[in-house]
């Protein structure tokens, strides 16, 4: 009986709403859809807040999407995450996607995990990606998570920050004050120290405290925080901001200071196109690269339940080359890049 | 001069109005050079006339013609294009601006892009001059008293070029020193060539100074153009309330010896340390009414908020029924029998989006039959309520109607019932009267009568002189907050209690305690 | 001051004296359904809801979507038995937000910092929840209590600075926001009173033990809306509606109240109540997957609670008129000082309240992920709500819906940002049709007792 009534709601508020306006034409709405669609793929995936255009992590991740979209010729579908919401938003908004037929998922941010170790036990069809898995560890034979080890590819350009400061002191700038971003914090200040013992490290300035998520996106508390760290004489400044960044970026780079982007190569960044001669290197974390090898894999047949680790050993986070600019310390670089991976250096991740 | 085009002309003039009286079909011919009173009781439409009239309402029918031409006005920037000036009741000067500042403000003489001084002060000059309204233009508002105010309030409509001055209600805030100086003052303006619209409900004034008298009851011109020679004050009042008014008057003593409320050395301070109550001494016993004559702003306002506990006592001491009460918080004071009706209704005194039953809970919130412990006793509180609204003649449909529908008058029945309940010992009433018609006043003054009559001490505090001296046992003069002379009201005039709250003559009848 | 208003005016049948003059039953219905009752009451909302919805369909229209099946997509979507459970729970906190919120603006404050109080509350009352191990409803009763005294005492502080140094409100709690969110980030701390799983980018506070949590609501929803226990309810609120509604036509004996139509009138009522308890809700909120809030009674009972405070103790009285009038409240005795403090400790300790669903019933623990910016959320719930406990629910569930609903609008390729502008224009549409309707109301009222007076119908007169 209930079935019936909600139905028949549903059919009432519809038809009154067709009859109201039904000369509007558009986009239709596709509805419904079986989960197991098996012949076309269609890639549902959820962003963290940001979403799209945060021109950092989230970015990437939507590159990654492009590329599937571009060379494996299927159909995408994107959904935005609201800030401040609770776990059970993002299990809702994965549901919606499994319901609609979307298969596999991509949960993008660690926030995704539990969401994602709930709902793909009720679509078992359904293949999910988790990237930035917490805990690396993730539940069912339908999930791969995505783990990066941020601090290898942080440890080595600390230690480009350090061979290419002239004043000894360098500076480093996390989005918000959570312990991702100390990670990042831990492998630079490891790397610096590595490469020049006696360089400085400025104590590690934080944009915002969560639950205030600005410190990712708002480039203003970037600059202030960039002058400050100028002002105490560093002359090379890391950020893990993420939009934020781009105020770091632009700052340093018009005080003829060096800066280190986060992510992506940011030496490509129309942002700061015009500092971009100051960008000394770019830490990158492909999160590209794991949504891509992730469609790939589920397209292929191939797909694999677990974790995957990305790291030095398989490029999966490391650093940008564009402009030429650590083209001189490359040989050391590599050094640490190969001891790392061989083993020799463990990298501290807070 | 009624040969000539009239200055201004009313004719079949009618607002529907919600709620309150309309303007029903009013003719006003107005010739030029003539003052002109337009009488009324509170509430008979004369404000909605003058509003009409200056452009701030438009009629829903009926003509409005100014010197022979029909004249639409959609706000009174057109109004005053064409030559009308108001002056409002309640002056709209800013305090901190210079007399030239106040009347050029607004209308600023320019010259090189830059504000023309020297222009304005010999144009405000010469008009003062011509106008005999002796204004020294260079000193601050604030310094000024108010019948200098209402000179420049009169200045700034003349510097706008109105050839027609509203003066509205203009001598309720004046004593009566300053209403002659005023009436000086429009003879002067008549001389010039100006006309002049007074509204007021003072006959002796109105017989005093107008040239021609119109009377407008419930909404409707009752009588056009009368000649102020040929009435008589009692046919005038008769025209303007249908009856013959009631007179505020005690009959015999009933004071006793019991003193209520013992105010000793009271001080009240302003933030800035400046006494506004200076060292008040005033008792008042059982089954007395101690009125209080002062000219508005002299620190009425604060000694009655001193005693109700909305403002704090800064020295001295008040006592009541024998307990020292000056450290008491307002609903203590009010649990222990104190009364009161504030001076502002609609701010004080109610509730305006309230039902008439929560609006009777109002004060007494905290006792019976309002409340039983901490819970609302509605039952209680609507009965109550019912049982005022007959005995106060409250006119309304019904107790859960808002405040906000009733006419002013009702409302003060409501308040002054809700007051008089649950057995006051003392009530402090501030103008209980004002702004209501003549049927209520008379009411509320039987009222007053009764409760005095049962043992109720009163502290009245009125602008109504009459009211004041009819009404007291003992009435005391407030100026400056001090009291400065406590005068018999059995054989005192208005005239001299007059001239003893400005301070001018204060030996008239008076007796120094 | 309109809560339940008694039922308007009906016949003008005086009492005594004069001749009692007739009205039949339907004509005092029709009265009391009539421009000053009901009609308005529910009428405004309907009004207001129609016409966001209009400029909702043209703004879709202007971003280049199709309003029909854009609304349609979300209607099927915000229907499904899962998107009811997400719907219920989300509305439960922006309830509980929204009613905080109320609290002050009944007595016109504003207090801006729910969101610090209920986020410092559920924090340290989670921090507290996992390093205790209590038996059953003690341990639950315990981290509720700590809430509502965390979020009372965070919000006395704006409460003390307004009273003693004049500090507004509005500027205080914005602060004391940001106060707490560094209090809270400085304590989420592995160090201090969080700990972090190894190789987490989580921080959390320690789990609420089992004994420690509130278990779904489901099964109890299902058992109230079917077997005896519907019966029982359909029986007594029927019989409970019919009794008020005539009761209320008969109270204090006044004159112009007519039993007969109060008996009507309940029964409509009582017909309505039953169809939509067991026709609508009864089969919409059984068998519902996922889980819904064990504490969403608690919101429930908040509001009962509320409503009754306002509309029947003098606490509420003295609240509702300092909001009013705060100059008629001082004349009449309420003291503001007192008022200011209680109502903000009473605002923030509802406030504590927020968070505790969510973390008794599904997080277990304050981390990086616990919602946060609900007090917001809470400010255009309770504006949209009317700052009423009925009207406030309504205002929950419809922003719930439509906050469940964003995520299938990208789906159709409609920016989610479009639900902002949903939002904001269904309060901006609300408070403009309240506030002509209030100011028509108020006319119209005027004009009816001027008319009624005029026609003899005079409660005064009526006695005499």
């Amino acid at each position: 009986m209930r079935r019936g009534l909600k139905i028949s709601l549903v059919t009432l508020t519809g038809a009154a709403l067709t009859l109201s306006a039904s000369a509007c034409g558009g986009k239709k709405a596709e509805t419904g859809g079986g989960g197991d669609d098996k012949k076309t793929l269609k890639v549902g995936l959820a962003f963290d807040i940001g979403g799209r255009g945060d021109q950092s992590f989230n970015d990437s991740a939507a590159a990654g999407l492009d590329r599937v979209k571009k060379d494996l010729n299927i159909q995408t579908e994107e959904i935005s995450a609201k800030p401040d919401e609770p776990d059970a938003d993002k299990e809702s908004r994965l549901r919606l996607l499994a319901t609609k037929g979307y298969n596999p998922i991509i949960g993008v941010g660690f926030a995704y995990t539990n969401s994602i170790n709930k709902v793909a036990k009720a679509f078992p069809n359904t293949k999910f990606l988790v990237v930035d898995a917490d805990q690396c560890k993730v539940e069912g034979t339908n999930v791969l998570g995505a783990c990066f080890s941020e601090e290898q590819g942080s440890f080595l350009v600390g230690a480009a920050a350090a061979l290419k400061s002239k004043t000894g002191t360098i500076g480093f700038i996390g989005g918000v004050n959570v312990p991702l971003i100390h990670k990042f914090q831990a492998g630079y200040e490891a790397g610096a120290k590595a490469a020049k013992p006696g360089i400085k490290v400025l104590p590690a300035k934080y944009l915002t405290e969560p639950p205030n998520f600005d410190g990712f996106k708002n480039p203003a508390l970037g600059t202030e925080a960039a002058k400050g760290q100028l002002d105490k004489n560093a002359d090379v400044i890391y950020h893990a901001a993420g939009g934020a960044g781009i105020g770091v970026i632009n700052t340093v780079g018009a005080a003829k200071k060096l800066a280190i982007g986060v992510d992506s190569d940011q030496y490509n960044l129309p942002a700061v196109a015009p500092v971009k001669e100051q960008i000394l290197t770019s830490m990158v974390k492909r999160v590209d690269l794991s949504v891509f090898d992730f469609v790939e894999s589920v397209s292929k047949g191939t797909f694999q339940a677990g974790t995957k680790k990305y790291d030095l050993s398989n490029d999966g986070v490391g650093y940008a080359t564009s402009g030429g600019k650590v083209d001189d310390i490359k040989a050391k670089l590599d050094q640490f890049k190969a001891d790392i991976v061989s083993g020799k250096i463990k990298v501290p991740t807070k | 001069m009624p040969d000539e085009v009239p200055a201004v002309r009313l004719t079949s003039i009618t607002k529907r109005f919600p709620g309150v009286v309309a303007n029903r079909d009013i003719d006003l011919t107005i010739n030029k050079g003539e003052v002109h009173a337009l009488c009324g009781e509170n509430g008979a439409g004369k404000s909605t006339l003058m509003k009409i009239l200056y452009g701030m309402q438009k009629p829903d029918e009926g003509t409005i013609e100014i010197d022979g031409q029909e004249v639409s006005f959609k706000t009174p920037a057109d109004a005053i294009a064409r030559g009308i000036g108001m002056v409002h009741q309640h002056f709209k000067l800013a305090d901190n601006l210079t007399v030239l500042e106040n009347v050029i403000l607004g209308a600023e003489p320019k010259r090189r892009g830059r504000i023309d001084f020297d222009a304005a002060r010999e144009k405000i000059r010469e008009m003062s001059a011509a106008y005999g309204l002796r204004v020294d233009p260079d000193v601050l508002v604030e310094t000024l008293g108010v019948g200098d105010r209402q000179r420049v309030e009169i200045l700034k409509v003349l510097y706008r070029g109105a050839k027609v001055l509203i003066l509205d209600e203009p001598t309720a805030v004046l004593v009566p020193q300053e209403v002659d100086e005023l009436f000086g003052n429009l003879r002067e303006l008549k001389a010039e060539g100006l006309t002049v619209l007074f509204i007021s409900h003072k006959l002796d004034e109105v017989l005093s100074v107008a040239d021609a008298i119109s009377v407008i009851r419930r909404g409707t011109s009752v009588a056009t153009c009368l000649d102020p020679r040929e009435i008589t004050s009692r046919r005038l009042a008769e025209l303007m309330v249908g009856s013959e008014l009631p007179t505020p008057e005690l009959r015999e003593s009933t004071v006793t010896e019991d003193v209520q409320l013992d105010v000793a050395k009271l001080t009240v301070l302003t933030p800035e340390g400046r006494p506004v109550v200076d060292d008040v001494s005033l008792r008042i016993r059982r089954g007395e009414i101690v009125g209080l004559a002062g000219v508005e702003g002299n620190g009425q306002s604060e000694l009655i908020e001193a005693l109700m506990g909305i403002r704090s006592a800064d020295t001295g001491t008040i006592t009541y029924g024998g307990d020292d009460i000056t450290h008491w918080p307002t609903r203590k004071r009010r649990e222990a029998g104190i009364a009161y009706i504030p001076e502002d209704r609609h701010r004080h005194g109610l509730v305006l989006e309230g039902a008439l039953w929560e609006n009777r809970m109002l004060g007494h919130q905290t006792q019976r039959p309002n409340v039983r412990g901490p819970w609302i006793d509605r039952g209680g509180a609507r009965r109550d309520t019912t049982r005022i609204v007959q005995a106060y003649d409250v006119r309304t449909p019904g107790i859960d109607v808002p405040a906000a529908a009733l006419s002013g008058g009702n409302q003060q029945k409501l308040i002054v019932g809700r007051e008089m309940s649950g057995e006051p010992r003392l009530l402090i009433a501030a103008h209980p009267t004002r702004g209501i018609d003549v049927g209520a006043q008379a009411a509320i003054w039987e009222y007053l009568r009764q409760a005095r009559a049962a043992g109720l001490a009163v502290l009245l505090i009125s602008a109504d002189l009459e009211e004041l001296i009819g009404m007291s046992d003992t009435l005391h003069v407030i100026l400056r907050g001090r009291l400065v002379a406590r005068v018999d009201p059995g054989t005192v005039t208005p005239e001299e209690l007059g001239s003893a709250m400005t301070g001018a003559g204060s030996d008239a009848g008076a007796a120094d305690e | 001051m309109s809560e339940p208003q008694e039922t308007p005016k009906t016949a003008p049948a005086p009492a005594g004296g004069g001749s009692p003059e007739h009205v039949p039953a339907w004509q005092a219905i029709l009265r009391g359904l009539g421009p000053r009752g009901w009609a308005l009451r529910l009428g405004a909302p309907v009004l207001a809801l129609v016409i966001s919805l209009v400029i909702t369909m043209i703004l879709l229209r202007v971003t280049g979507a199709d309003p029909v099946s854009s609304i349609q997509s979300m209607i099927d979507y915000g229907t499904t038995d899962s998107s009811i459970v997400d719907i219920l729970n989300r509305a439960t906190r922006y309830y509980l937000s929204a009613v905080a919120v109320a609290i002050g603006f009944r007595m016109a404050l504003l207090n801006i910092g729910v969101d610090g109080q209920y986020r410092l509350a559920a924090f340290l009352a989670a921090a507290l929840g996992g390093a205790l191990t209590l038996p059953a409803p003690f341990g639950q009763m315990l981290v509720i209590v700590a809430a509502m005294l965390i979020g009372g005492l965070w919000a006395a502080i704006a409460g003390i600075l307004k009273v003693t140094r004049g500090v507004s409100e509005v500027l205080s709690t914005i602060m004391l926001n940001a106060i707490a969110t560094g209090v809270i980030a400085y304590l989420l701390n592995d160090k201090r009173l969080a700990e972090v799983r190894p190789g987490s980018n989580n921080v959390a506070t320690a789990q609420i033990p089992e004994s420690g949590r509130v278990g779904p609501f489901n099964g109890a929803l299902n058992s109230i809306f079917s077997g005896p226990v519907l019966w029982v309810i359909l029986v007594a609120g029927a019989a409970a509606i019919v009794y008020l509604s005539y009761r209320k036509q008969v109270a204090a004996g006044e004159p112009g109240k007519s039993p007969v139509a109060g008996l009507v009138l309940g029964v409509i009522g009582a017909a309505v109540f039953v169809a939509v308890t067991a026709l609508v809700v009864g089969p919409i909120l059984t068998d519902l997957p996922g889980e819904v809030y064990g504490l969403l009674p608690m919101a429930v009972v908040v509001g009962i609670v509320f409503w009754v405070v306002i509309n029947f103790t003098r606490f509420g009285f003295d609240l509702k008129v300092s909001g009013l009038s705060p100059t008629a409240a001082q004349a009449s005795g309420v003291s503001a000082k007192r008022m200011v403090v209680i109502t903000m400790i009473a605002s923030g300790a509802v406030a504590g309240l927020i968070g505790m669903p969510e973390l008794l019933g599904a997080s277990y623990e304050y981390s990086l992920n616990f919602p946060a910016g609900l007090g917001f959320t809470g400010i255009t719930v309770a504006l949209l709500g009317r700052n009423h406990p009925f009207g406030i629910a309504l205002a929950a569930l419809l922003f719930a819906f439509l906050d469940q609903t964003s995520d299938v609008l990208q789906e159709v390729d409609v920016p989610k940002e479009i639900v902002g502008v949903m939002q904001g224009v269904v309060v901006l549409t609300v408070v403009i049709v309240y506030e002509l309707v209030r100011r028509w109301e108020i006319r119209l009222q005027q004009r009816t007792v001027a008319a009624e007076l005029a026609t003899g119908h005079d409660l005064a007169k009526g006695a005499a």
